[in-house]
């Protein structure tokens, strides 16, 4: 840690563990109904759950992501955040904000919008919001000499994602119409603008820790956002196949979305090679594991899985069904939750100047989680397969084929169980961490070799 | 070898025009789904149950168009395959039509919201989805065929009542529900005046029925007689 204002990633970083515990338990409440066990609906009905799930989840990744910018936009344009106080008034609003959403759900007030059920007067508040994060960093940027080509993908993406959040907002009496907006922000998201955060995030960490010259890592982030936003723009066309909207979307979107792959194979490609090329140098291993893991997952989850149901002869069948459900788990969890866990397992050493990322539960934390979250796709994938075949090819009433697959939500519910423990453990080690006391550290950091177009922070080599 | 500018214009160049190609689709596709989605059947009482939809987050348990979770029936087409009555007394009261099934929230709609989510359904389900949802091609493989799902004519006399309501409970030659008893043989079983009483009130037959009251009408009853009567064991269906 070099500057003082970078401490605020801390309370991003803990918020994101608190938000993630919630979003578990959610979890479990909504796979124990699924195998019939549904006491709590009086209190917490399904949709309840499942808004809370989606939205703890939302939200805790912006946290991440938010988390993230505040430690590396300072540390990239070399200078103190513009705004210390405002960061932290800015994550207290999104706190309050987000659990003013969540116990409304709980009270039937919402939007009723999958991914956006937050209601509509919060969502003025969260654009606000987000639009002062943008603010400060934007201007910690603008003000700068050094604006590196990760600083700035990082602030474009956050920036997009704040201005694609407004579609959602255009009212229609059409459900069409309706859907047509709403994948505009959660495709465009997912799919575009959080990839653009996501490989920001990556080519930092990436040049943190292998130590590969910074030309190369950006050169290839830009190969990978140009590829990212080539195949997932038009590739927003697979949420068009049948909701009303015309016939070229099939061939548009099976196209462009069959190209989404590449992306991701790219960012795979990316972790792993550069990683190989800087020889492992950085003692934190616990965080090269995480964003090599996270490439990799994010290609599986997200690249390979969401193909495998993007053909509209085959989304024909498996769409609206637990095969979604499939995708998403590993997609969100390669692709986004890996990329926070990642920056906070490198940052958290530099935040707190403890350094435990050899500790057992580190590792541990690391496989478990992951072998967990494989496990519970698998579950999906055979629930979602079985649905498939019974309920769209054979025929089969909705409740008898929810009864033939029950078993499988008892193998979510051992996986998911693998899961948490691995959580938990992340979690304990980011509590023996301790609070952001660690001093700051003036020299450049021991691993990156200096940049020709950037100035050099010239100090005394110390500790990394 | 790549440069890095070379690999900026490349990441440029590719988002602009792909942002342009989705920007000129999006307002063509603007401009041709009023008539794919039929807007001009789109009354009041549809939006007013499109925001009956929204405001209880239905799709937070059903999919609608496919989209939505994963924990309730798909309702795109369900205007067709239950009819209005069972929509409607379901909504009334969904444990009662699913006795000790997975759990629906009794909302307390009042019957003019009713009649608007009736009407919003109705109007979702005549959009052309390109297809979906496809009719289930093993169907016929597995066992005899059903009451078509898009209310085509029955095959083995069934009436249309009986393929949109009983069958979300009853199973009749291996195909229906499995929440009530199966009827192969009921009218083997039970006689014309026992089905009589017991389609009129079930509670007033056998205290503590599971089955509800549905809300059927006189002819609608007298069909189901007579077709019941007609599912004998050593009768096969073909």
């Amino acid at each position: 840690m070099k500057y003082n204002s970078q401490r605020v990633a801390w309370w991003f970083f803990a918020t994101c563990m608190l938000l993630f515990s919630l979003q578990i338990i959610y979890g479990f409440i909504m796979a124990f109904a699924h195998v019939g066990l549904d006491g709590l609906h009086p209190w917490i009905p399904f949709n309840a759950a499942r808004a809370t799930h989606t939205n703890l989840l939302v939200v805790w990744l912006l946290a991440g992501f938010m988390g993230a910018a505040y430690f590396i936009i300072p540390e990239e344009s070399q200078r103190e955040l513009e705004w210390p106080r405002l960061a932290y008034v800015q994550l207290a609003a999104l706190v309050i904000v987000g659990v003013t959403a969540i116990i409304g759900f709980h009270l039937n007030w919402w939007e009723g919008r999958k991914f956006l059920e937050i209601p509509r007067p919060l969502d003025f508040l969260v654009v606000i919001d987000v639009l002062l994060f943008i603010a400060n960093i934007g201007m910690t940027l603008w003000k700068s000499e050094r604006k590196t080509t990760t600083a700035l993908v990082l602030f474009f993406g956050l920036l997009m994602a704040a201005l694609l959040y407004l579609p959602g907002m255009i009212p229609t009496a059409n459900q069409t119409m309706d859907s047509y907006w709403r994948w505009w922000v959660v495709h465009l998201w997912v799919e575009g603008v959080w990839e653009l955060i996501m490989g920001a995030i990556l080519s930092y960490l990436l040049i943190k820790l292998t130590g590969v010259d910074r030309e190369i890592i950006e050169k290839w982030l830009y190969v990978i956002v140009g590829l990212t936003f080539l195949s997932g723009i038009l590739g927003t066309g697979h949420h068009y196949y049948f909701i009303g909207t015309p016939r070229y979307w099939l061939m548009i979107g099976g196209t462009f979305s069959a190209l989404e792959p590449l992306a991701f194979l790219g960012m795979a490609w990316y972790g792993i090679s550069m990683a190989k090329r800087g020889g492992r140098a950085h003692p934190n291993r616990t965080a090269l594991s995480w964003t090599v893991g996270c490439s990799v997952l994010s290609f599986v989850g997200a690249g390979f899985l969401g193909f495998a149901h993007t053909i509209p002869q085959v989304n024909l069948w498996t769409h609206g069904t637990l095969i979604t459900a499939m995708h998403g788990h590993m997609a969100f969890w390669g692709a986004y939750g890996m990329i926070v866990l990642a920056v906070i397992s490198y940052t958290l050493p530099l935040l707190t100047g403890r350094r435990l990322y050899d500790a057992p539960s580190a590792t541990f934390a690391f496989w478990a989680s992951n072998i967990g979250m494989i496990s519970m796709t698998l579950a999906f994938a055979v629930a979602g397969v079985t649905q498939v075949v019974l309920e769209r090819r054979v025929g089969m009433e909705f409740l008898q084929v929810q009864t033939e697959i029950q078993v499988h939500f008892w193998g979510l519910i051992l996986a998911a169980s693998l899961f948490t423990l691995g959580i938990t453990a992340f979690i304990w080690n980011f509590i023996q961490h301790g609070k952001p006391v660690g001093e700051l550290d003036t020299s450049r950091d021991a691993v990156e070799p200096a940049v020709a177009s950037a100035p050099v922070v010239a100090a005394p080599s110390g500790a990394e | 070898m790549l440069s890095k500018s070379a690999a900026r214009t490349f990441f440029l160049v590719g988002t602009g025009l792909c942002a342009t190609a989705f920007i000129l689709l999006t307002l063509d596709t603007i401009s041709r789904v009023p008539k794919q989605s039929h807007e001009e059947n789109l009354t009041p009482a549809v939006h007013r149950g499109k925001d009956l939809w929204d405001s209880n987050n239905c799709m937070g348990c059903h999919t609608l168009l496919g989209e939505g979770a994963y924990y309730a029936p798909e309702l795109t087409r369900v205007y067709d395959r239950r009819g209005p009555e069972f929509i409607s007394a379901m909504l009334r009261d969904p444990a009662a039509m699913y006795p000790g099934q997975r759990q629906m929230t009794k909302y307390g709609f009042n019957e003019a919201q009713i009649a608007d989510l009736v009407a919003f359904f109705q109007w979702i389900g005549n959009i052309d989805l390109n297809g979906f949802p496809p009719s289930p091609v093993l169907a016929s493989s597995a066992a005899p065929p059903i009451a078509g799902a898009a209310g085509g004519p029955p095959d083995d006399g069934r009436p249309r009542v009986f393929g949109q309501i009983c069958v979300a409970c009853h199973t009749v030659a291996g195909r229906g529900g499995n929440v009530g008893p199966v009827l192969d043989g009921v009218g083997d079983r039970r006689d014309a005046a026992y089905l009589n009483r017991w389609l009129h009130d079930p509670g007033a037959v056998k205290r503590g029925a599971l089955m509800p009251k549905l809300p059927l009408t006189e002819a609608q009853i007298a069909e189901l007689i007579t077709y019941l009567s007609t599912l004998r064991a050593r009768q096969v269906t073909p």
